[in-house]
């Protein structure tokens, strides 16, 4: 973890309860053998993924910086996701404009979909327009699949993101 | 938009075998065989002949016999190299004289193969010799990205997130000679590819523009030109084939391709750009093409990318005017269209059979961990 924090006093918001259970296993990470994602089934699979589903994915993550979930920081919320039929589209808000920590949250986010999601769906991911100095440096390094593969490869990176995931499975519930 | 195009990609083999997204395929330029590389550290040879039977019997008649595939062609995995690599290996390249592989790794190293001698078997028979890696080129401080040999084999190139491309001079029994280290882009470099005759070098960057190198006979290699145009990452890059020149296609995140002209010794210029694909365009390759003959054609372009599609392009040079100077564009004709060529998953290559009598084959490799074998046909 890096010793600068860019934003020291984040505020927390309350969180919403949500109307899907936790994992069964809050620790198992890919969850997409569940019957209901069957490829097979494309008419289902269409109606079991909207945006509330894509929210409950990733509004557990841990901020890399703060004990508080993305969706506590407000750093993602359901209004933020569009999704096609094949297609999601996730917009994150830093909580500050500096925010050295973007990356790295929308890489948690990149890794909890591509580990959640059936593969038929192809995942882009931006910070929201005008809340980040850097934003189209991030927007970039965050869509662009060679830096995320190699990202992945890195043992300490990989470990700081597993961290932020840990229990990601909760979906908004209480742990 | 699929409707009525001249030609179609028929499905001629698919090869499994990756435990992981196969990144890059290539075809060896001498000998009937492919090597893909992937995600999960491994190459993977294939051998292919019209052989009605199995096994290696036939490859010389392959080899020379503008015919070979009028029989079904066959598919068979040869072997797979663990390569010893610590991450993925990004990207393979076959040297001129068939006989050499390099292979680009994240783990920021270049591995070069060769055979090992075959050794007779107990009954005398040659078996295959196994794959050794003969040379381990260091230098570059993160993820290797790309490698490709000049076309006469003498020279070397590689690039990395590192932002350099490196120039390598090869000499015999595995050495070799770092010769330039050329820092010119400002962001990760993607791909490099030399001029199908000429040593000139192209590099394709994540900081969306191409930088063209020649050498200078009195002192060091040197960037004469940055071909800008593209508004994001430039993933792949290849020249026109030797017999028409002069051209250099790009494929880039902003979704198009984009055709450069030597428009003079130095200079080229964007003449056309492509659209039509829906997603980031990860390769492009550019052949002969079988069926196209005639002064005005230029072959070939496929192109494909994270849409899952696979295009083809026939290019030929634009009729001559006298009475403008302005450069005209090739005229261009989208001749096929393969959607989900890998189903749903992206492709992240394709490449044209570059061996005499087999230029309607093209190869693609995708996130699947697949490498699929195509034939274009008249539909």
């Amino acid at each position: 973890m890096p010793a600068e924090i860019f934003n020291p006093n984040p505020v927390v918001f309350s969180t919403s309860k949500s109307g899907k259970k936790p994992d069964l296993s809050p620790h198992s990470l890919w969850i997409n053998d569940d019957p209901e994602n069957d490829e097979n089934d494309a008419d289902e699979v269409v109606e079991a993924i909207d945006q509330e589903e894509i929210f409950d994915l990733i509004r557990s993550i841990y901020d890399p910086e703060h004990p508080n979930t993305l969706e506590e920081l407000r750093v993602v919320s359901a209004p933020q996701i569009t999704l096609g039929q094949n297609h999601v589209k996730v917009e994150f808000t830093p909580t500050v404009p500096h925010c050295g920590m973007s990356t790295l949250i929308g890489l948690c986010i990149r890794v909890r979909l591509l580990r959640s999601l059936p593969e038929r769906f192809k995942v882009d991911i931006f910070v929201k327009p005008g809340s980040h100095q850097s934003e189209n440096a991030v927007n970039k390094q965050l869509n662009d699949k060679e830096r995320v593969a190699a990202a992945l490869e890195n043992p300490v990176l990989l470990d700081t993101v597993e961290q932020c995931l840990v229990n990601a499975g909760a979906r908004g519930n209480p742990i | 938009m699929d409707v009525d195009l001249p030609y179609k990609l028929v499905p001629v083999a698919e090869l499994q075998g990756h435990e992981d997204r196969a990144w890059h395929v290539a075809w060896n330029p001498k000998k009937p065989t492919l090597a893909s590389c992937s995600a999960d550290k491994t190459v993977r040879l294939y051998s292919y002949s019209s052989a009605p039977c199995s096994h290696s019997t036939n490859l010389d008649e392959a080899n020379t016999s503008s015919h070979a595939h009028e029989h079904p062609l066959r598919f068979e995995h040869i072997t797979t190299i663990p390569t010893g690599h610590a991450k993925t290996v990004r990207s393979v390249a076959w040297a001129p004289s068939g006989e050499t592989l390099a292979t680009a790794s994240f783990d920021s190293n270049i591995g070069i193969w060769e055979k090992g001698e075959e050794e007779p078997d107990e009954d005398g028979a040659t078996g295959d010799g196994e794959w050794e890696c003969i040379s381990t080129l260091e230098g570059h401080e993160t993820e290797c990205k790309s490698v490709a040999y000049s076309s006469t084999g003498t020279l070397l190139a590689s690039c990395s997130r590192d932002k350099t491309v490196w120039i390598w001079e090869v000499h015999p029994d595995g050495e070799f000679e770092t010769i330039s280290v050329l820092m010119e882009h400002t962001q990760d470099v993607k791909c490099v590819g030399w001029h199908p005759t000429e040593e000139i070098l192209a590099s394709a960057s994540y900081d969306d523009t191409i930088k063209l190198y020649i050498e200078d006979p009195s002192d060091d290699w040197f960037c004469f030109t940055t071909l800008t145009g593209h508004t994001s990452t430039v993933w792949s890059l290849a020249w026109s084939p030797a017999e028409t020149g002069g051209y250099l296609a790009s494929a880039s995140d902003d979704k198009t391709v984009r055709i450069w002209r030597r428009i003079a010794e130095h200079k080229w210029e964007c003449v056309l750009v492509l659209r039509g694909h829906e997603r980031s365009i990860y390769s492009v390759s550019w052949s002969n093409g079988k069926q196209a003959e005639g002064s005005h054609a230029l072959g070939w372009l496929a192109s494909a990318g994270g849409d899952g599609n696979v295009l083809i392009w026939e290019l030929s040079e634009p009729a001559l005017e006298e009475s403008s100077a302005i450069v005209k564009p090739p005229t261009h004709k989208l001749i096929a269209n393969l959607k989900s060529a890998h189903g749903v998953h992206d492709v992240n290559s394709v490449v044209w059979c570059p061996r005499k009598g087999f230029e309607d084959l093209l190869a693609t490799t995708g996130d699947d961990g697949y490498t699929r074998i195509w034939k274009i046909a008249p539909s």
